[in-house]
């Protein structure tokens, strides 16, 4: 069995990462899905989901275990094996039994209330479905919800146990921003939309390449921004 | 099944991270042969980390798996435990190193004494160290300049003396630090650099490159980041003393006939049982992983689990919640980039030592650091999605920061891990369960401190403040204390002051199990600094023949 440290390294070309074929999701699912994901982030002036692919990062991650984590520089993706690879085909099992169910219920929604099935449906529409689904209005901006402490659980953000709607949520948040080599941020128009310079490639931030130091504030010393190194300086040598 | 039996060595580590790789590091270069043993792999930082983010902070590349290594939460013993990863520590060598920020500051003197200064508390269980500061400061030098940090001396005006300086000079201030040493200056505080475990100038041939920004929750692909894996651990390895076994769960720590630890019972990669026999067994799992291995090491002597007389073993549990306010900033002003630099950049020292005016005792590092990238930028309260959620990304992704809080929770009898009834692990062994209630205090001193972080923010510019109080325990900083004490007293301790346990002399313990109290700072330095003490103790016991007669050090504290 190999363990983590020795996953072979399944190359980019023969996954056909490019392709926009559904993997996992049936053509009603694909577009069913889509559309769910441009209502989450939409487009506006900028892009949304449906300009970014979510929903091909969606289904690629449902395929199978091979796509799951990209090798360190991104040139093909590892493949899993043994005890890990079965923990994340139990995971991605129930993944893709949440996303089955979760389509039948978008639909039932928008047929019992609006007539048609959810892709069919109009934004506004579209919109009231899944204030139906997360059984909240939809969300107000942020500025206008500041009163009162939030919660803010763990670290690491997975989604371990998440129903449906919140898979939805987080998956797209994922396949908007994460890294274009998981099938979504098409073109990197997700990081351009929230200004993040973001790496040309993984391979880059594994060479470091790729950097943000010059952002950092170079032009400030230390006596300038730290009273307290100037006093000190000031009582060794007063002159 | 076959248990296989290798040759006996002086020395078995369990764990290989923070403190086993020092231990590793302290023990094979006086001489004594050592087996580590790591549950995870043993990686190539080179070959194996980069900056992405889905990998690390989606799907728990280096964490443990929920399937595999799953852990039970619960709020007081009378509820149900519900499955939770718990500070989910990375498992693979190198341990809690590979993903951390690095946020290196020494502890004050007064996080020794907590007993000493403030008596009873209704609730908690306050214990002094018995060492101090003064005992922890030779190793906390040797430890910054060996292992690598940077810092700058004089800057943190509430530090106790030390002997030496820094290793390296400080990476200079983001632009959102920049915003919070202003707001500190005219508000009369004292903000300093905090001193980081990384290199920013040549030091012991590492790297000072990755300026990725991609940093805490990551692998560093370069040698910027001080690890275990990359400085201690090939270091130990170059001794020709330390053989490193990775994917390798040790399941029972054995007692030989003469009540003496004699060595571990482990499962390797391929599903084999080995008995690997040692002359010392030195814990270093972490406080929940070390408490729960002394739980199942039951034996006709100890039936409530090895060296647990006192009853103590994964009691007191402290976990050191990370709480903080979120600061929006106008979105017509200068960008903050949220995601450069080192995480955190800029802290003070102000709101440390205990002022009661304040509603609570202690407190701790306050620190400001970056709200980090795109999916998972912390902005508490986010819309779930629509418009509102892309104008909330669109407007403050470059216009946010954060200022947080390791808020060190008083320890408690009642918080502990235990061995959960019902849930096993994927090597059907019952997993640990923590149980933690906060205290009054802890809930004080976030409400106190999460407000006084956000007046710090306003007078740095925020136009809105987002405050994250604690309301229960998430374990989200993986920083774990408590469950094995140090102490003199064998009925009110587990390990004397050497971290050898009361009541099994050869077996220790060297991670934060240790720490009687939690400190206002994160203690990985202090973690490190103690281990290396403590081996240095090992291997002079050892070259003495083992003969464990060794006076306690004393209890000096500068200052106090």
């Amino acid at each position: 069995m190999a363990c983590r440290s020795h996953w072979e390294v399944v190359p980019e070309a023969r996954l056909d990462l490019d392709s926009d074929e559904p993997t996992f999701f049936d053509r009603h699912e694909w577009e069913t899905i889509e559309a769910a994901t441009a209502r989450i982030i939409p487009t506006d002036h900028d892009p949304g989901a449906r300009e970014a692919k979510v929903v091909r990062f969606i289904d690629r991650y449902l395929s199978s275990v091979d796509h799951v984590y990209a090798s360190a520089d991104g040139a093909g993706f590892l493949r899993l094996d043994g005890i890990m690879a079965d923990a994340w085909a139990g995971h991605l099992d129930r993944m893709r039994q949440v996303y089955r169910d979760g389509v039948r219920t978008l639909d039932e929604l928008a047929g019992d209330h609006h007539g048609q099935p959810f892709a069919a449906l109009s934004d506004e529409q579209q919109d009231a479905v899944l204030e139906r689904l997360s059984g909240a209005d939809r969300p107000v901006p942020i500025t206008s919800a500041l009163a009162g402490g939030h919660a803010y659980g763990a670290s690491l953000q997975s989604d371990l146990g998440l129903d449906f709607f919140p898979a939805l949520c987080l998956h797209t948040r994922q396949g908007f921003y994460g890294d274009p080599v998981y099938g979504g941020n098409h073109e990197q128009v997700g990081w351009q939309v929230i200004g993040f310079p973001g790496p040309p490639s993984l391979a880059a931030t594994q060479t470091c390449t790729y950097s943000v130091y010059h952002l950092l504030v170079a032009d400030r010393d230390w006596a300038d921004l730290v009273p307290h190194v100037r006093e000190q300086a000031l009582a060794k040598d007063p002159a | 099944m076959q248990v296989s039996k290798p040759d006996p060595v002086d020395v078995v580590v369990v764990g290989v991270g923070a403190s086993g790789g020092t231990a590793a590091k302290v023990l094979s270069e006086a001489g004594l042969k050592v087996v580590g043993l790591e549950r995870g792999p043993f990686m190539n930082h080179r070959e194996q980390f980069s900056g992405d983010e889905l990998k690390y902070l989606n799907r728990g590349y280096i964490a443990p798996n929920h399937d595999l290594n799953p852990r039970t939460y619960r709020n007081s013993a009378d509820e149900e435990a519900e499955l939770y990863p718990f500070s989910p520590c990375p498992q693979l060598v190198g341990g809690g190193t590979i993903h951390w920020a690095g946020w290196f500051p020494r502890p004050l003197p007064c996080d020794f004494q907590m007993r000493s200064l403030h008596g009873d508390v209704e609730g908690a269980s306050l214990a002094d160290w018995p060492i101090g500061y003064d005992d922890l400061e030779p190793y906390f030098t040797k430890v910054e300049w060996e292992f690598g940090c940077s810092g700058l001396e004089g800057a943190n005006k509430f530090e106790a003396p030390r002997s030496q300086g820094f290793p390296t000079p400080p990476l200079a201030p983001t632009a959102f630090a920049v915003r919070f040493y202003d707001a500190c200056a005219r508000m009369g505080l004292n903000a300093f650099p905090l001193p980081m475990a990384l290199v920013t100038e040549p030091h012991k041939g590492r790297d000072t490159h990755n300026h990725t920004g991609f940093w805490n929750q990551y692998g560093d692909p370069t040698t910027m980041k001080s690890t275990t894996l990359t400085s201690f651990v090939p270091e130990a390895l170059a001794t020709g003393n330390f053989e490193l076994r990775p994917d390798c769960y040790v399941r029972e720590v054995t007692l030989g006939p003469d009540g003496k630890a004699n060595g571990v019972i482990y499962v390797d990669g391929d599903g084999n049982e080995v008995h690997q026999e040692a002359g010392v067994v030195i814990l270093c799992q972490g406080a929940i992983e070390t408490a729960r291995l002394l739980l199942l090491s039951q034996s006709d002597r100890f039936p409530e689990g090895l060296a647990n007389s006192s009853g103590l073993v994964g009691r007191n549990a402290t976990f050191h919640e990370f709480v903080f306010s979120v600061g929006l900033f106008d979105k017509e002003t200068e960008p903050l980039y949220g995601y450069s630099g080192a995480f955190v950049s800029g802290a003070t020292f102000e709101f440390y030592e205990t002022d009661e005016s304040r509603g609570h005792i202690g407190g701790g590092v306050v620190a400001a650091s970056q709200t980090a990238q795109p999916i998972n930028w912390m902005l508490p309260g986010r819309p779930a999605w629509g418009s509102a959620l892309k104008d909330a990304d669109r407007d403050y992704f470059n216009h946010a920061m954060v200022l947080g809080l390791c808020l060190q929770d008083l320890p408690q009898h009642d918080n502990r891990v235990d061995l959960d009834p019902t849930v096993r692990d994927a090597w059907g062994l019952p997993v640990a369960r923590i149980t933690h209630k906060p205290h009054a205090n802890d809930l004080a001193m976030s409400r106190w401190q999460v407000e006084k972080n956000a007046e710090i923010l306003r007078e740095a510019g925020a136009t809105a403040t987002l405050p994250v109080n604690l309301e229960r325990c998430t374990g989200n900083t993986c920083h774990q204390h408590g469950t094995a004490r140090m102490g003199t007293d064998p009925s009110q301790s587990v390990v004397d002051a050497w971290c050898a346990a009361h009541d099994v002399d050869n077996l220790y313990v060297l991670d934060g199990s240790v720490f009687p109290t939690s400190t206002g700072v994160n203690p990985t330095l202090t973690i490190m600094a103690n281990a290396w003490r403590c081996s240095e103790h090992i291997a002079d016991v050892h070259a003495r023949g083992g003969d464990q007669t060794l006076a306690a050090t004393g209890g000096s504290n500068h200052g106090l």
